[in-house]
């Protein structure tokens, strides 16, 4: 067993009020003479800090390894659309990384990044967390976010053949979309079996669960 | 599919859809997969055939409407949801619920747990050809349900607590209720432990099945049981203690592999862990008031609101326009059944929220379900599938 798992499987010491206020505190420091990172006044809470998508990646990676942050666990990615926001003067797309950390309880955070309308890209860090993967998939799906470097960046809740982004504050709620196409996902199936080093000689035709179904119908 | 191998054999691999319809994805999911033979050797998939715009809705309404949403992200445990969302709000108001309050929900947050394990474990046996399990387990299910029908008037989507309290008081006779079902749901436990833990058939077709690491599992994400299984001891309830847990006397169950038979036994053993916890509430269950003093959250009682204008004004303003949170942005979460269950709110002051976003912890879980299963049968891939409790319903939101 890796030193790093031996890590893992100690107990931790339950989060207390100080702690929390120690890390944030730290943490921020840190992030700001390292990353240039500001604070996100919005978050009265907890600690939210906004930073360049520039330094994105690097950032994450720090907070990742640094042996005493160790925020391992990217739990969930969301965008915001600020179009409506009271007051709001900032660029209107925000993504935000909710991280904790597996070794120390008390230590959790929020990374905010902020892009433009006709701007709107953040580099990927699918690279540093593994569940950042289907998390940007969704964020570019709903918000129309790119994340450049994103492997497979394609829609994951809503149809492959949806028009627009149903979250963005301008996608009028009640819009009906008439879909009908599939996904034959051959691509993405080729795509693994060739990062598996499979050698692909001749590709299946593409097939779907409704198609499927409507010609075992015609053969009957 | 010709093609050719790392060995460099030339080879016929079968492209077949697994699902989304398909009796043991138990939901709609679909899994595409590429086969040597009946192993999987590329798999990938698709989900949001169950996605009904949660996020988008929520934002319509005001924030007390968002609770008949939240049961349907995990229908099989629809107050543990209830629980999450009242919960995190509270914490973003930064009012305290009274003790009785808090008390009924560590007993149906617990007994949600109970159901939904419960419910997890008998269709994992059935996918394993174990018919008998559903019976035993099923039966104690039935019997909390319906005590979730005394109590809400309602089966699966109860929407029992309310933001700053509960819709009501529990009814007479709830205590008994609770304890006699704890009886029902650990002899279906003994029962079924008694028919799995020295089978041999059970043992062989889930003991180092597609399991996973604890790094990989921590980077992909995995919390709850699922994490627990692969020998990382965390739990919310224990790490960041909310709603009294820290004054509870339990364990947390920990696997060590992490492969289907732990994800199992987790389960299993967690379900003995919640009727302790909840015998232990039910013992120091005081009357008292269930919802909050506070009246940003709290509906003034009927005889206020009849003969005091003061009081029906207030009751008129958080129905029409909503509880108010501060403004700003809140990150809460909750030790729910499969995991951390979290909230961000992005409120703008109004009655209404301004961005919710759900953080499932199925969705994480799920999103590793591809590279767990590669190199693995066909049989063993729905083994998985029903070990890692996938619920459609907050998968896809």
């Amino acid at each position: 067993m890796s030193t790093s798992a031996a890590r893992l499987q100690e107990p931790v010491v339950p989060a207390t009020p100080e702690a929390r206020k120690e890390f944030e505190t730290r943490v921020f420091v840190l992030l700001q003479e390292k990353f240039g990172a500001t604070l996100d006044p919005l978050d009265q809470w907890g600690l939210t800090a906004v930073l360049d998508r520039n330094r994105l990646h690097d950032a994450m990676q720090f907070l990742r390894d640094e042996p005493s942050l160790r925020l391992d666990m990217l739990l969930d990615t969301a965008g915001i659309d600020y179009l409506e926001y009271p007051g709001h003067d900032l660029p209107r797309f925000a993504v935000v990384y909710i991280l904790k950390s597996m070794v120390f309880a008390a230590h959790r955070m929020r990374i905010k990044v902020r892009v433009e309308e006709d701007d709107a890209n953040v580099p990927s860090i699918h690279d540093l967390y593994a569940s950042a993967d289907w998390q940007e998939r969704e964020t570019w799906d709903q918000y129309g976010i790119v994340f450049t470097g994103h492997p497979n960046l394609k829609r994951l809740l809503n149809h492959c053949d949806f028009v627009g982004h149903p979250l963005r504050k301008d996608y009028p709620a009640q819009r009906g979309q008439w879909l009908l196409a599939n996904d034959p996902m051959i691509d993405q199936l080729e795509a693994r079996l060739k990062a598996k080093g499979y050698q692909i000689l001749e590709s299946p035709a593409p097939t779907s669960p409704a198609l499927e179904e409507t010609s075992f119908g015609r053969k009957k | 599919m010709k093609v050719i191998t790392p060995e460099g054999d030339k080879i016929d691999l079968l492209t077949v859809n697994i699902g989304p319809s398909h009796p043991a994805t138990h939901g709609a999911l679909r899994n595409f997969v590429a086969l040597d033979g009946e192993t999987i050797v590329a798999s990938v998939g698709e989900i949001g055939y169950l996605h009904r715009g949660f996020e988008k809705m929520v934002e319509r309404g005001t924030y007390q409407q968002v609770l008949p949403y939240t049961d349907r992200l995990n229908y099989c445990s629809s107050i543990m949801n209830n629980i999450g969302f009242c919960h995190v709000a509270e914490t973003m108001f930064g009012v305290d619920v009274p003790e009785r309050c808090n008390t009924v929900r560590v007993v149906l947050a617990e007994l949600s747990r109970v159901i939904d394990h419960l419910v997890c474990i008998s269709a994992a046996l059935v996918d394993l050809g174990a018919l008998t399990p559903y019976w035993y387990m099923f039966n104690p299910r039935e019997t909390i349900l319906g005590i979730w029908e005394k109590l809400s008037g309602a089966r699966l989507t109860n929407t029992f607590t309310r933001i700053g309290g509960l819709y009501r008081d529990t009814y007479v006779g709830f205590e008994g209720d609770v304890l006699a079902v704890l009886k029902d749901v650990e002899k279906a436990v003994d029962e079924v432990r008694r028919l799995t833990e020295h089978n041999r058939i059970f043992l062989e077709r889930t003991r180092g099945v597609a399991a996973i690491s604890a790094e990989r599992a921590v980077s992909y994400g995995w919390t709850g049981p699922c994490l627990r299984a692969t020998g990382v001891d965390r739990d919310l309830r224990k790490d960041e203690p909310y709603m009294g847990y820290e004054t509870y006397d339990f364990q947390t169950v920990v696997g060590s592999t992490g492969d289907t038979y732990d994800r199992l036994m987790v389960r299993i053993f967690e379900i003995l862990e919640s009727v302790s916890i909840s015998r232990q509430a039910i013992a120091r269950l005081k009357p008292g008031p269930v919802n909050t003093a506070d009246t940003r959250l709290s509906l003034p009682g009927h005889d206020k609101v009849y003969h005091d204008m003061e009081a029906l004004i207030n009751q008129f303003k958080l129905v029409y326009e909503g509880v108010r949170p501060p403004a700003g942005e809140f990150f809460g979460s909750i030790e729910a059944v499969n995991g951390e269950l979290g909230f961000l709110i992005v409120s703008d002051g109004t009655g209404k929220p301004y961005r919710i976003k759900v953080r499932p912890p199925c969705f994480t879980q799920y999103s590793a379900y591809y590279e767990l299963v590669e190199g693995s049968l066909i049989a063993d891939s729905i083994a998985c599938l029903s070990s890692i409790n996938i619920i459609a319903g907050e998968l896809d939101r």
